[in-house]
This record gives C-alpha cells, sequence and structure tokens, in this order.
C-alpha cells in the first residue's frame, strides 16, 4: 500500500521532467532553408558540388550551423535577441544563395542561462547534430564554457558577446567576437570623454556598483581608472550578485555617498532596478552610465520609463541608423520579420557573427576549420558594425562605440567620426518627455 | 544616523513582503507537510496575471490582487488535484521531487503564454516615495507592504475564527482525529493547497511592481522563502511573519554595510543557526517523533 504513492510520485517525476525538458531546457529550433536556386553559368554566386550549374532549382544539402542560447532564464532577453539576429543573417544569406552553394540551416538549442547546459550543448551539437559550424552565444559567463568545447573539438567559435578578457588568455586560436573590443576598454572613450571636459564640468566623485560578472565588472574596472586617474574620487564600489532582486540598500548607500557620477556594471533587470531605486530615493547622479542594460532596447525603456533614460550612456557596439554596408539591407528585414521596434544591440551582434562567419567561410572556400581560423587572423571583415579585426588572440583591435538615450532613441555620440548625432546631452534628466 | 535608520525603514518593509511570500508555503506544510518547492514558480505565475490585468486593462496591481487571488486559487486547485494529491501521503521527499519538477513544468508554461521577455508593472507611484525629512518611504513598497499586512491578517482570521481554519488546523493536528469529527480531509487539503497557492498570487502582484521578471525568476526566490519558513518554524504563519521581518532587515544592513555579495548568504546562514540552535524554528512545535504520524 505504501509503495504506491512513492511509484505514482517517481512516475509522475519523470513525466514533469520530460515535459520540463522538451518546454523549458532543452528546446531545439531548427530554421529549415529550403531549396537554393543554382547559379546560371557566367554569374559570379559561388557554386558548390552537390547543385547543377544549368540554372534549374535543386535542394541542395543544408549547411548546418549550430549554436545554443540562453531563450530561457536570467540572460532569456538578450538571447532572444541574439536568436533574431542569427535568424534574420540566415534568411538574407539564403536569399543569395547561401554558403558555398549550399542553404544555411541554424540548429539552435535553449541552454537556459546555465553554463553546465550549454557544455552539454555544444558537446551535443558537435557529436549528435554533426553540425558544420558553430556560432556563439551571449555573455561571458556562457562564452567561458562554450568556447573550451568548441576548441576542443577543433571548431571554429565567432560569438556575439564574451568580452571577458579571461575568454582570450587560454591560448585558444579559434574563438573570435564579434564586436569592436574587449570589456576593459569597452567603455574607455566615454571615460576620456569625462575625464577631458573642463574642471568645472568634470564630475568631481563617483560610485561603481557592478554586478559579479566576468563582462561587465572589467568594463567598469577600466572606467574607474581612467576616472580616478583625472582625479575624479570613488565614494563608493560595491558588487553584487547575480539574483539580486532587491537593490534599495545598494542605492541607499550610494545616496549616503552623494556621487557626482555612476558607473554601474548592469545586465538588464539590474541596471533598472538601480534607477528606479534613484527615482524612489529623489537621488539623481548627474552622469549616469550603465553597461549592457541600456543596450535592450524597448524592454528596457518599458522597465525603466522611456522619460527616464534620457542621457543615460553605455558602450555600444552598433547603431540603427549606421550607413555601414549592409546595415539598410539588415534593418530593412528585421522590421519586416519581427515589428517596428528598435533593434537591440545583440540582434546586430549576431547578424555581425554570422557576417564574420560567412566572410570567412567564402574567402577560404571550405569548411576547413584552421583555415578559417587563420583567415580571421590575418583579415578584416566588413560588417554592419564597421570593419572588424583580430591579433593573435582573437581579440578584436577596434573600438567601442558610446551611446545615449536621447528623446526615447539611442544615438551614437562617441567617437566623432561615427556619431549618429552631434549633440551629447551633458548628464542623466531623468523625467524628461 | 539617516543611512541607518532608512536602512532599517527598507529592510522592514521588504521584509513585510516577503512575510507575504512565505505565508503560503509555511500552510501548506503546516497541514499537508508538503515543501512546495513550486511555491516560487506560482508566485511569478501571480506576477504575470498581474502584470496582464495592469498591462492590457489598466488595471492597478494592487486593486489587481484580486483577481490575481481569485485566479491562482484556482490554479492551486487544479495543480492540487492533478499532480500533488496522489503524493499527499508519500514520504516528503516524494513532494520534494514532484514539486521541484512541477516549478520547472511552470516556468516552461509562462514561458510559453508569456515568452521570455522581461515584465514589470510601473503604476505611476511606483517610483515616488513618502518623504519624512530625509528619509523616504518608497510608496509602491509601502502599499505592497500593507497590503501584505491586510492579506495575512486575513489569512491568520480565517485560519483561526472560521470552520474551514478550524478544520485546516485539526487536520494539521491529526488527520484521522478529524476525520473522526466529520472533516473532510481531501476537500481541507484541496482547500489549504489552493490557499497557498492564493497567498502565492498576491505575493506575485507585489513582485510585478518591485522589479522586472522572466519566467526564470522563480528560482531566484524559492532559496529565500524556504529559509524564511525554516526559520519561523514549519507551519507557523506567525513564525514566518516574524521571520520575514529579521531576513528583511538583516539584508538590508549586510548589503548596505557589509556588501551585497553576503545578502544571499544570510538566508543560508540563518537556516544552519536555528536548526543547530532551535530546530523546531522561532515559533514553530516541537514534536514527539514517537507519536508523530
Amino acid at each position: 500500500m505504501k509503495r504506491k504513492p512513492i511509484l505514482l510520485a517517481f512516475v509522475l517525476v519523470l513525466v514533469l521532467a520530460l515535459a520540463m525538458l522538451a518546454v523549458a531546457c532543452g528546446g531545439e529550433t531548427t530554421t529549415s532553408t529550403g531549396a537554393v536556386t543554382t547559379a546560371a553559368p557566367g554569374s559570379s554566386a559561388t557554386a558548390a558540388p552537390s547543385t547543377e550549374t544549368t540554372g534549374t532549382t535543386v535542394a541542395a544539402k543544408p549547411l548546418r550551423i549550430g549554436t545554443s542560447l540562453p531563450l530561457t532564464g536570467s540572460r532569456s532577453v538578450p538571447g532572444e535577441f541574439e536568436k533574431q539576429g542569427y535568424e534574420v543573417w540566415a534568411d538574407l544569406i539564403n536569399a543569395k544563395g547561401g554558403l558555398l552553394g549550399r542553404p544555411v540551416e541554424l540548429v539552435i538549442k535553449d541552454d537556459a542561462s546555465d553554463q553546465d547546459i550549454i557544455v552539454a550543448d555544444y558537446n551535443a551539437l558537435i557529436s549528435q547534430d554533426k553540425v558544420d559550424l558553430l556560432l556563439g552565444t551571449f555573455s561571458s559567463l556562457l562564452v567561458l564554457p562554450s568556447s573550451a568545447v568548441a576548441e576542443k573539438n577543433n571548431m571554429l567559435y565567432i560569438t556575439p558577446a564574451g568580452l571577458s578578457p579571461k575568454i582570450y588568455e587560454r591560448g585558444f586560436t579559434k574563438v573570435f567576437c564579434s564586436q569592436q573590443a574587449l570589456a576593459p576598454d569597452a567603455g574607455k572613450v566615454w571615460a576620456n570623454y569625462i575625464a577631458g571636459l573642463p574642471a568645472d564640468q568634470r564630475p568631481k566623485t563617483a560610485a561603481y556598483p557592478t554586478l559579479d560578472d566576468p563582462f561587465v565588472s572589467p568594463v567598469i574596472d577600466g572606467i574607474r581608472t581612467i576616472l580616478e586617474a583625472a582625479g575624479v574620487k570613488t565614494v563608493y564600489t560595491t558588487t553584487y550578485p547575480e539574483g539580486t532582486t532587491d537593490f534599495d540598500s545598494i542605492v541607499n548607500a550610494m545616496v549616503a555617498a552623494k556621487p557626482d557620477l555612476v558607473a554601474q556594471g548592469a545586465l538588464f533587470d539590474d541596471g533598472i532596478a538601480v534607477i528606479r531605486g534613484f527615482l524612489k530615493a529623489g537621488f539623481k547622479p548627474a552622469w549616469l552610465y550603465q553597461t549592457t542594460a541600456p543596450g535592450q532596447g524597448k524592454q528596457y525603456s518599458d522597465g525603466a520609463g522611456i522619460e527616464n533614460t534620457e542621457g543615460i550612456f553605455y558602450h555600444v557596439s552598433y547603431a540603427e541608423p549606421a550607413k555601414t554596408p549592409g546595415n539598410a539591407e539588415f534593418v530593412k528585414r528585421y522590421h519586416e520579420m519581427f515589428g517596428p521596434d528598435p533593434i537591440a544591440e545583440d540582434v546586430a551582434d549576431a547578424y555581425a557573427a554570422g557576417e564574420v562567419l560567412a566572410a570567412a567561410v567564402t574567402a577560404v572556400g571550405s569548411l576547413d576549420q584552421t583555415k578559417l581560423a587563420d583567415y580571421l587572423h590575418t583579415n578584416g571583415v566588413q560588417t554592419i558594425l564597421g570593419v572588424l579585426s583580430w591579433d593573435a588572440k582573437g581579440i578584436p583591435t577596434g573600438e567601442m562605440m558610446i551611446g545615449q538615450w536621447q528623446a526615447g532613441v539611442v544615438q551614437v555620440v562617441l567617437p566623432a567620426e561615427a556619431a549618429t548625432t552631434t549633440n551629447i546631452i551633458q548628464g542623466w534628466k531623468p523625467g524628461t518627455k | 544616523m539617516t543611512k541607518l535608520v532608512q536602512t532599517l525603514i527598507l529592510g522592514v518593509l521588504v521584509g513585510g513582503v516577503y512575510a507575504l511570500l512565505a505565508s503560503g508555503l509555511t500552510v501548506i506544510f503546516g497541514v499537508m507537510r508538503i515543501i512546495n518547492i513550486a511555491h516560487g514558480a506560482l508566485m511569478i505565475m501571480g506576477a504575470f496575471i498581474t502584470y496582464t490585468l495592469w498591462h492590457y486593462l489598466g488595471l492597478d496591481p494592487l486593486l489587481g490582487v484580486v483577481v490575481t487571488v481569485i485566479v491562482m486559487f484556482g490554479v492551486g486547485w487544479v495543480v492540487y488535484f492533478v499532480t500533488v494529491r496522489p503524493v499527499r501521503r508519500a514520504p516528503v521527499t516524494s513532494s520534494v521531487l514532484l514539486t521541484f519538477g512541477l516549478a520547472f513544468f511552470l516556468e516552461g508554461v509562462m514561458g510559453f503564454i508569456w515568452g521570455n521577455s522581461a515584465r514589470g508593472s510601473r503604476p505611476g507611484y511606483v517610483e515616488t516615495s513618502f518623504n519624512l525629512g530625509s528619509l523616504y518611504i518608497p510608496k509602491g513598497l509601502f502599499f505592497g507592504c500593507l497590503l501584505a499586512v491586510v492579506i495575512m491578517v486575513a489569512l491568520q482570521l480565517v485560519i483561526s475564527k472560521t470552520w474551514l481554519g478550524r478544520s485546516i488546523r485539526a487536520s494539521a493536528s491529526s488527520e484521522d482525529a478529524a476525520r473522526l469529527v466529520g472533516v473532510n480531509i481531501p476537500m481541507v487539503a484541496a482547500i489549504t493547497f489552493a490557499l497557498g497557492a492564493a497567498s502565492a498570487g498576491a505575493g506575485g502582484a507585489m513582485i510585478s511592481i518591485m522589479s522586472t521578471f522572466v519566467a526564470g525568476s522563480q528560482i531566484l526566490w524559492i532559496t529565500r522563502l524556504l529559509s524564511i519558513v525554516v526559520l519561523g518554524g514549519l507551519g507557523s504563519v506567525p513564525g514566518a511573519v516574524v521571520a520575514a521581518l529579521i531576513l528583511g532587515v538583516g539584508e538590508s544592513l549586510v548589503g548596505t554595510y557589509v556588501s551585497p555579495l553576503w545578502s544571499p548568504a544570510l538566508s543560508i546562514i540563518l537556516i544552519f543557526v536555528i536548526l543547530v540552535v532551535r530546530p523546531q524554528g522561532l515559533l514553530g512545535t516541537k514534536l514527539r517523533e514517537d507519536v508523530a504520524q
């Protein structure tokens, strides 16, 4: 009699666990691509061995590209954006004939923002799904273990995120980031701008609250180094763990310290929480910089209140109005597929990762992973983010731009040559309609 | 001094909300001896429902909590009969396993319905405060704490003054004896679980104005709530209130004066201490193992 409830419990647990795996953790999305129209003789399209060259439409074997993204869990917001970026890229590249004459097929897994799951996912992509190529994921926390799997299996790994220096200190040869600079330099342009202000306009004190994260922490450390050297006194620093839900105590401590400038290492909800906390406390630091969070587009402005975003700075790799090659086409197709909301930075970073991969594959003409990596080590690639290039460690050699929320939209304000506006709002102005 | 007083104010307000979040969990254990790991997921479901009412109908979250509570009562009822009732008499480990899986199942369901975009209710008062000189009392947190008090008082009145409440207490004390005096045990168990889910939903309404959330946010809360329940005494609502206030104030003090990195550790430390010093919790009742059912 006693065994029956226990047995029933285990059956129920098994059913629920299977449902959990299917719905929450192991969801795989495959984007099928259909047929590819082959090139007529004499055209410039790349021919593939498996297709005829008579101009008839045949079904070429898909080129499978695998990735695992945080589509659920703490990083689901940017994870979903990256998925959109990959899907737009796959759509556009297939419209032009695919890669090596083969249609691109994305194999996307959900790692639930978990390091253990992403390791399992990439192992599965390589050994079970046997994908031809890999693309990276969001956040240094997830890139660290997943890139190790790729490197161990001798596969190229191009990641739209992963700006922690730790990723590139391991001697890996096939890991590349499709952004312009790493974390310690991400806020450099902004910090130098602040440091270069006339003494009577420059903030005197600063606070640096940051998430305990391998990406955002180095960004804030880089900013702090520059500002302290310029004489901006640090009056408060703190690191908070992931999963922090109550920021009022952190805000309370900052209110007591009264900093002129706050540079926060924020992922998303923590950035919004601190803004709300400041408003509740009636405290408005003259300058506010946040990492990552302001780049989440409408979700950020909805959470913080669009009127409260005015003047917030953040480092940015992408600007929707940019005149870079391919950007107009990308913007048009994105809005056709996903609606009119502004394009979040992570969408563009993922798209750029696809561009980098495509450029390498097209130039090399094969899927030899070592040759692809060698190509990227010695050549720059034109993307919607601008020209991206890397050193021998895979570290990008460019400079991050600085964005600022102005009148409900993001403008690139620095450096001047990349700016989409000449106006730089002097500080944070919450409540601006 | 201002900083200390402000820290205490914030801690008490947050503690009040924690108390509501934990009260349903402790009631369910007290009556049914089930540790409902899915409580966090039920809270987030309540947050989603409250957000939906606010976003699409313009219903203030603190008023929408009435609808949320009713809906979550129904959800709790269904969840109980479909998944929990079969394991009600099984060892505690079985219910822990079951509700653990249930938590992730509900997370998947919420992700399917609402997607994985971050949500948060932003009625006009959520970013404003009452000012007392240099001190500030966030309005959203204040109203939320007030509502939490009202709901917990109502819950306690139901438990202590109504026939249903007497049935719940009788069932918690001895199911066989309660059955002998005419208490419908299965019905009482279902109502208790549904009440727990309803209070979780009310807590979710508070969460929807305190911060943004996604379906996966449920995992952030369950550790804290379990520590409150253990600290206060399993099955004791007044104990949960006291424990919640201790934790709320403690986290606020640690976050302000030590480091926010240590705030999550506080709940774990409190569990260790209380299990060593007073295993039945602050206001829990110690049972003799040889006569316990």
